[in-house]
């Protein structure tokens, strides 16, 4: 199942959707909104944006690619839009396979495609400004942490 | 007539999210470059790091765009 959602991930869910007798192994990464600190300002939130249909597209194919590369039975990835508080979940990779390797390798794939293919933006909401994660461009200083 | 989309920090830059513009049969993304940045100026430094897409999918400069197709500006992808 590949989504780009405008609300909260129920990671719970996905997982228990990739359970199934074939498979002895579910990897799942989640990615969360940190909160970075910089001379003495932070991060408040995260704000996702896409440029759709495409950035589903690109879910899909990272999906194809996964299933051509390793011997997985069960893929889902869902990323959030909008919005996102400390903590919380911006993107969440389930996958199932026989024995665990593939499930590793192919969830550790699925976040690296997600960062060099898929046309999503994250812009972070800092105490004293933003900046577009990437492009350093926005109304405070670049931002030196690392992403 | 094309339409142009811009996202995040291009969208910043160009100051709108989306634009039409007037082409000449032919064009490529190469060629389309200056007049979009003759509209949205603040676009000029960012070109080493933008990427473009036409009609959903990544196209280099050297892709000819006709009447009617979707471009978009897409900045360094930060999603994850």
């Amino acid at each position: 199942m590949f989504a780009i959602v405008d609300g909260p991930i129920d990671v719970g869910a996905l997982i228990a959707g990739a359970q199934r007798p074939d498979c002895g192994a579910i990897a799942t990464f989640v990615g969360t909104t940190r909160v970075d600190d910089s001379e003495g300002a932070s991060v408040e939130h995260l704000e996702y944006e896409a440029y759709r249909p495409m950035a589903d597209r690109k879910l899909e194919e990272i999906g194809a690619e996964i299933m051509e590369r390793w011997d997985v039975r069960h893929i889902s990835i869902v990323h959030r839009l909008g919005r996102v508080d400390p903590g919380e979940t911006s993107v969440a990779i389930v996958v199932a396979s026989e024995r665990r390797g593939p499930a590793f390798e192919a969830s550790r794939h699925a976040i690296e495609r997600i960062k060099e293919v898929v046309p999503i933006w994250k812009r972070e909401v800092w105490s004293d400004g933003y900046v577009w994660v990437g492009s350093q461009v926005g109304t405070r200083e670049p931002a030196t942490g690392s992403h | 007539m094309i339409k142009v989309l811009f996202f995040g920090a291009a969208a910043d830059r160009a100051g709108t999210r989306e634009a039409e513009l007037e082409v000449e049969d032919g064009m490529t993304l190469a060629e389309i470059w200056p007049l979009l940045v003759e509209r949205h100026p603040d676009l000029a430094p960012m070109r080493d790091t933008l990427a473009f897409a036409v009609n959903d999918e990544y196209a280099r400069a050297n892709a000819v765009v006709s009447a009617g197709d979707e471009v978009a500006v897409l900045p360094p992808v930060s999603g994850g």
